[in-house]
């Protein structure tokens, strides 16, 4: 066990300290903040990405030849430090590059990889998921959008739901029941989808924190060619779960990791300068528990996604440690946005847009945000199933 | 960067273990010391006691992170906790000895000839292990220590006590005149917890340990911290084990109780705790080793963290055996009253995440400071 770090190291995150402080606004994340308007917002964030990949910041842990740095995990550790110390702006292709980019890394073919990797690294291609359905939730197997092979092609029918991105998206990686009569594992296929294709139709659904990030997705007669399935016709679920062991696994929780240790600080921030009877509300000895664990877990969160690393990086096989490493951090995350407004008092239901709201509202926000996290990426329920059983041996 | 232990590190948990194994007594329902002189033996022949010891005095001379998997393991084998305060006192030594203490001490505990207690808890002043009443005055030690571990086998005291000025670390003999050491009444008898007074007790000036500092009762109560974090998790990784494994046979309603979600996801809550504790305790053992800036962040947030994850895993393991949980005879009850003994060791909970968030404000303070020079 070693944290130290190398020269070599030292270097890379010196490169990358500079690079963020070149790159992002003057006066940025103390008087300049993102768009609060979501149109806004995401072109910002699209702007962002676009700089990140200018900048050869993008995608870094991949391959070089396909435009990554071949990082280590090391450096991604680093990576998620700096940006979370930079309090840089979230990326808009998450679901590019850790799930469809990760997926096709794996299991594309050459043609696939060459064709749809370089527009991932380049933040020029969003992608968005097409996984859950409204009949398929944490029973994902039981998918009904149906693709038919005609000749050259598959035509795509049905619905998908909780589409995050799909407005924004160029693309979308679909999992579509190919073979009606096999058992519901095994009649799958995994589909990369073009969201121009005619035939696609996109329905927002507003969310509880009041954002529309999620949609509703309908597939009607969509042609996608047959070059664009992923691995063998029927064997779409196999190829869903590295997309989950991604979802569900380090390298998002470390991204996320950096999200959540940036509104620790914000909290503490609030906390050492918000007067109460006799003092501030840091030198408040409830106020001070609820802070400290909240703390202790978000570090914990770092620090479970690194051991991970660390056994990925030893050879083993990614496996349901993902779901360990899910579970931890949707529920920690909550409980720090709970304590954030249990710590705030009457200020705690002062919302965005509020003269008399704490650090914008942003805890407001992140409160209501926070309520998708033990429900999306498989539902706290269907991890701790995995875990009972494929990890502790209990039976089914 | 690498956050696995290597193959030595992880053996030696596993021989410790293994040693451990070997005394029933340990672990049996009812609570007792019979074994205690002979597992303290066992490992002494085994080396435990040497490997903090650096080479020039007869020690192996291994980092304080290499022990964390044996700590674990003495967490788990309900080990005499005089045996994980003579390792933290043997880390102390090394590392706030004038070399005359280290000569004199370190080749003796070695060899398993000299068995440390630590003397911090008293009466009056709630959680913080930093305070003591016990004072210094004029070479003369007078006061009273409670919950002190082993200290009526053990060979030296090492006492967290205060000048008029300054707080000090005293080194102790048992025997030496003024001294009365009576065993509490305790929620685990196994675990040897004394009552300690000092009634004049004449203290050489080579006997305090370093300069009177507050350093060097932070490197104290860090490395006290992290060995209790490490022994939580060694209790926490068993009662998930046990857990587990009574789960898997017990049925009811005709299947095995594990099949049902109520228990399964239990289990399942308990392996992610038991992963997190890990992780943040794995952490402070390396923090110790390394003196990172970090050190007594990390450390108390081990020890609050996994001290409240050692306690609930006992909760949980008693309540997924149902009726056998709260027997006697099924001996759960002996990690449950150790996970309390850990717990209230060198600052309780409360105390630790209040100095993690003491710790994570000084971090802020400096880190604006430096952005305010950039600037």
């Amino acid at each position: 066990m070693d944290f130290n770090y190398t020269d070599e190291e030292r270097k890379f995150r010196f490169e990358l300290r500079d690079w963020l402080a070149s790159a992002l606004p003057a006066g940025w994340g103390d008087t300049v903040f993102e768009p609060e308007d979501e149109e806004e917002r995401y072109l910002f964030r699209r702007d962002w990405d676009k700089k990140l990949s200018s900048g050869g910041w993008s995608g870094i842990n991949w391959p070089v030849e396909y435009g990554g740095r071949g990082a280590t995990l090391v450096e991604r550790g680093i990576f998620a430090e700096e940006m979370a110390r930079a309090k840089a702006p979230e990326s808009l292709n998450i679901i590019g590059h850790n799930l469809a980019g990760t997926t096709i890394l794996h299991h594309g073919t050459q043609a696939q990889k060459d064709r749809f990797l370089p527009p991932i690294i380049a933040n020029d291609e969003i992608w968005c998921q097409g996984f859950s359905e409204p009949n398929a939730g944490s029973d994902l197997a039981s998918v009904r959008t149906k693709a038919v092979r005609h000749g050259d092609k598959y035509i795509v029918n049905g619905q998908k739901i909780w589409t995050s991105y799909a407005q924004y998206s160029q693309w979308c990686f679909a999992l579509v029941r190919t073979d009606v009569d096999a058992p519901k594992h095994k009649g799958l296929s995994f589909l990369l989808i073009d969201m121009k294709s005619p035939g696609i139709l996109i329905r927002p659904l507003r969310q509880i924190s009041g954002e529309s990030e999620f949609n509703e997705t309908f597939f009607e007669d969509v042609e996608v060619p047959v070059e664009n399935l992923v691995g063998e016709e029927n064997d779409g679920w196999r190829i869903a779960m590295t997309t989950l062991a991604y979802e569900r696994g380090p390298e998002d929780c470390l991204g996320r990791q950096v999200r959540f240790k940036q509104e620790m600080e914000k909290l503490l921030e609030v906390c050492s300068a918000e007067p109460t009877a006799n003092g501030v509300l840091s030198d408040d000895p409830i106020v001070r528990q609820k802070l400290g664990r909240s703390i202790v877990e978000i570090e914990a969160m770092r620090l479970v996604a690194l051991k991970s690393f660390s056994r990925i990086h030893a050879g083993d096989e990614r496996g349901p440690d993902a779901s360990v490493i899910k579970l931890y951090w949707s529920h920690a995350a909550q409980r720090m946005n709970e304590a954030a407004l249990d710590i705030l008092g009457p200020t705690a239901v002062l919302a965005e847009g509020d003269e008399d709201a704490k650090a914008s509202g942003r805890f407001q926000t992140s409160y209501l945000q926070s309520k998708a996290f033990s429900i999306y990426s498989g539902s706290s329920e269907i991890q701790r199933n995995i875990i009972g059983e494929r990890m502790l041996g209990l039976p089914r | 960067m690498n956050f696995l232990f290597n193959e030595e590190q992880t053996s030696l948990g596993e021989t410790v273990g293994q040693v451990l194994a070997d005394f029933a007594a340990l672990t049996a329902p009812d609570p007792s010391r019979d074994s205690e002189a002979e597992v303290w033996g066992a490992l002494a022949e085994l080396g435990l006691f040497s490997l903090l010891v650096p080479e020039e005095h007869d020690g192996v001379g291994l980092a304080f992170v290499d022990l964390a998997p044996s700590i674990e393991a003495l967490g788990s084998g309900l080990a005499s906790p005089l045996i994980a305060s003579t390792l933290v006192a043997t880390e102390a030594i090394k590392r706030l000895g004038s070399s005359d203490q280290r000569a004199k001490l370190l080749p003796e505990i070695a060899i398993g000839e000299t068995a440390i207690a630590i003397a911090s808890a008293e009466l009056g002043r709630g959680k913080d292990p930093f305070f003591a009443e016990c004072r210094l005055l004029d070479g003369k030690l007078s006061g009273k220590k409670i919950a002190v571990a082993g200290a009526d086998v053990a060979q030296e005291l090492l006492v967290i006590a205060r000048t008029e000025s300054a707080p000090v670390l005293v080194l102790v003999p048992t025997d030496a005149a003024g001294v009365t050491i009576t065993a509490h009444s305790d929620i685990d008898p196994s675990a040897g917890l004394c009552r300690v007074v000092f009634d004049n007790v004449a203290v050489a000036a080579g006997q305090q340990l370093a300069r009177a500092s507050i350093d060097a009762l932070d490197t104290l109560v860090d490395l006290g911290a992290t060995v209790h974090s490490g022994m939580a998790m060694g209790i926490a990784e068993v009662m998930l084990r046990r857990s587990v494994a009574f789960a898997s046979q017990r049925e009811q309603f005709g299947k095995p109780i594990g099949s049902f979600q109520a228990i399964k996801h239990r289990c399942a809550d308990l392996a992610v705790a038991v992963e997190a504790g890990k992780a943040t305790s794995h952490y402070a053992f390396w923090a110790c080793s390394e003196n990172s800036e970090d050190r007594s962040g990390a450390a108390s947030a081990a020890k609050a963290y996994c001290g409240e994850i050692g306690c609930n895993a006992c909760n949980d393991a008693i309540q997924v055996h149902g009726g056998m949980g709260f027997t006697w005879e099924l001996g759960l009850h002996r990690y449950l009253r150790r996970a309390q003994v850990i717990e209230h060791a060198v600052g309780s909970r409360a105390w630790h995440y209040d100095r993690v968030v003491t710790e994570a404000l000084a971090a802020r303070e400096v880190e604006n400071a430096a952005h305010r020079d950039a600037a």
